[in-house]
């Protein structure tokens, strides 16, 4: 408390995974495989709830690195990594669980490239550390109703639409807009009260 | 509500990717138009919604991917080998570099073997040839040293001259020479070839009466009838001997003469 009083208000601190990207830069493999260790097994979890075969799962994992190997001169450090693995891993996921649709091909558009994603991460993000933010995610997640929740899953590990999942659940498509905004919101207050 | 808060309400859904292709194409006209709250509020839903990643159950890609990936990443690294591996490569580079080395090592460990064996062979040769070059050359000095013992008694004014004239006029007579120290000598010239497992003795006849012959040395003649024999301490003195005889023995010598002497001489 004492040293803090003294700290530079304001001042940046540069996360680990901004220290290793910068080294990325550089050819550092040694970076590449600490990053590697780091978020490997959640980019592989994630990619394994949406395709539910090992082999293929491994498959999308090793492009999502290489591309991140070989694409690392697009990335600015200031902006956090963990999301934007996630969120491409999601993509390329779901592009091999079906055909590319022209809403899948849209998706890609937005996503794919280093600046459209999380281009600012919200205040509380670094309020909770990876574990901690994880428990609480599945925490509020699963507080939620169970087809609400349900709802949530089929939009974000199946890639179906509003209309798709109203569908699949046999519910109003309103109903099925609202349980996912509401959701979504309760999850960001969730975790901005963890902070 | 207006237009601005219908599209910040979709903004999440847009997010997660469930708008519908209709709804879609309206937010994205809106978030073209430049709506600066909506570009804020659409950054951080996709990091909400990036967190949604946590639901997956926890499971962990094998080692193999890692060694894959790795494998491709030093590769392409400055100072790798620039070559992309194949996809589907299952045997690290580290594996083959010491399958190869091994390799390498075993092919060194039996040309190194071959090679120690041949030199080893060859150390055996030359210390074979070096053995039987110094009999040689010892053999050569005994021979050496003999001739010179041959020649000093041959030479020395101390000797005594024996000739052993044959019983049988056919044959040729031998002379001998008795050096008082240094012993005797025998030799002959033109004498014929003896039968298989035959050879000559000398023997010394004591003047004592009774007392039996003394075997010496045996010999044989050469292809030309040619021999010398030395007997280096005589087993009597020169004064207490009456002659010196030859017999053919069979080969080894006998203790007693086992015929008549075939040369006789006198000792004066």
């Amino acid at each position: 408390m004492f040293l803090a009083a003294f700290s530079p208000k304001g001042s940046e601190q540069v996360s680990p995974d901004a220290t290793l990207m910068q080294q990325l830069l550089r050819r550092d493999v040694g970076a590449f495989e600490e990053l590697y260790e780091r978020h490997s097994r959640i980019v592989y979890s994630l990619v394994l709830r949406i395709l539910r075969q090992g082999p293929t799962a491994e498959e999308v994992v090793q492009d999502v690195f290489l591309q991140l190997w070989r694409n690392s001169s697009q990335y600015d450090v200031r902006r956090p990594l963990v999301p934007w693995l996630l969120t491409l891993a999601r993509n390329r996921a779901l592009d091999h669980l079906r055909l590319k649709s022209e809403r899948q091909r849209r998706r890609e558009e937005q996503t794919e490239e280093f600046p459209q994603i999380a281009a600012a991460a919200p205040e509380y993000e670094r309020a909770l550390d990876e574990k901690r933010r994880a428990e609480r995610v599945r925490a509020l997640i699963g507080s939620l109703p169970a087809a609400q929740k349900k709802a949530i899953e089929l939009a974000y590990f199946e890639g179906l639409s509003h209309s798709e999942i109203a569908a699949s659940l046999h519910e109003p498509l309103g109903t099925v807009k609202s349980w996912i905004r509401n959701g979504l919101l309760r999850l960001k207050e969730g975790l901005q009260a963890s902070s | 509500m207006n237009s601005h808060d219908q599209f910040r309400e979709q903004i999440e859904a847009y997010a997660i990717g469930s708008l519908d292709d209709a709804d879609r194409a309206l937010l994205e006209a809106h978030l073209a138009s430049g709506c600066a709250n909506c570009v804020k509020a659409l950054e951080e839903a996709r990091w909400l919604v990036s967190q949604l990643a946590y639901l997956a159950p926890d499971a962990a890609p094998s080692d193999m991917l890692k060694g894959r990936l790795l494998q491709t990443v030093r590769a392409e690294a400055p100072g790798g080998s620039g070559q992309s591996p194949v996809r589907t490569a299952t045997v690290p580079s580290w594996l083959w570099a010491g399958v190869a080395a091994l390799l390498l090592f075993s092919v060194y460990s039996a040309w190194n073997e071959q090679r120690q064996r041949s030199a080893v062979a060859s150390l055996q040769q030359q210390a074979e040839a070096q053995r039987a070059e110094r009999q040689k050359l010892e053999q050569e000095l005994v021979a050496a040293k003999l001739q010179a013992h041959e020649a000093m008694i041959w030479s020395d004014p101390k000797s005594v001259k024996i000739m052993l004239p044959a019983k049988d006029p056919k044959m040729p007579q031998l002379e001998a020479m008795w050096h008082p120290e240094m012993g005797i000598c025998v030799r002959g010239w033109k004498v014929p070839t003896l039968a298989d497992k035959r050879v000559l003795q000398l023997w010394l006849i004591p003047k004592k009466a009774g007392s039996k012959p003394m075997p010496l040395v045996t010999f044989w003649p050469d292809a030309s009838g040619t021999f010398s024999a030395m007997v280096e301490n005589p087993p009597d003195a020169m004064s207490d001997t009456q002659a010196l005889a030859v017999t053919e023995e069979p080969i080894g010598g006998s203790q007693q003469p086992t015929g008549t002497p075939m040369w006789v001489g006198g000792v004066s």
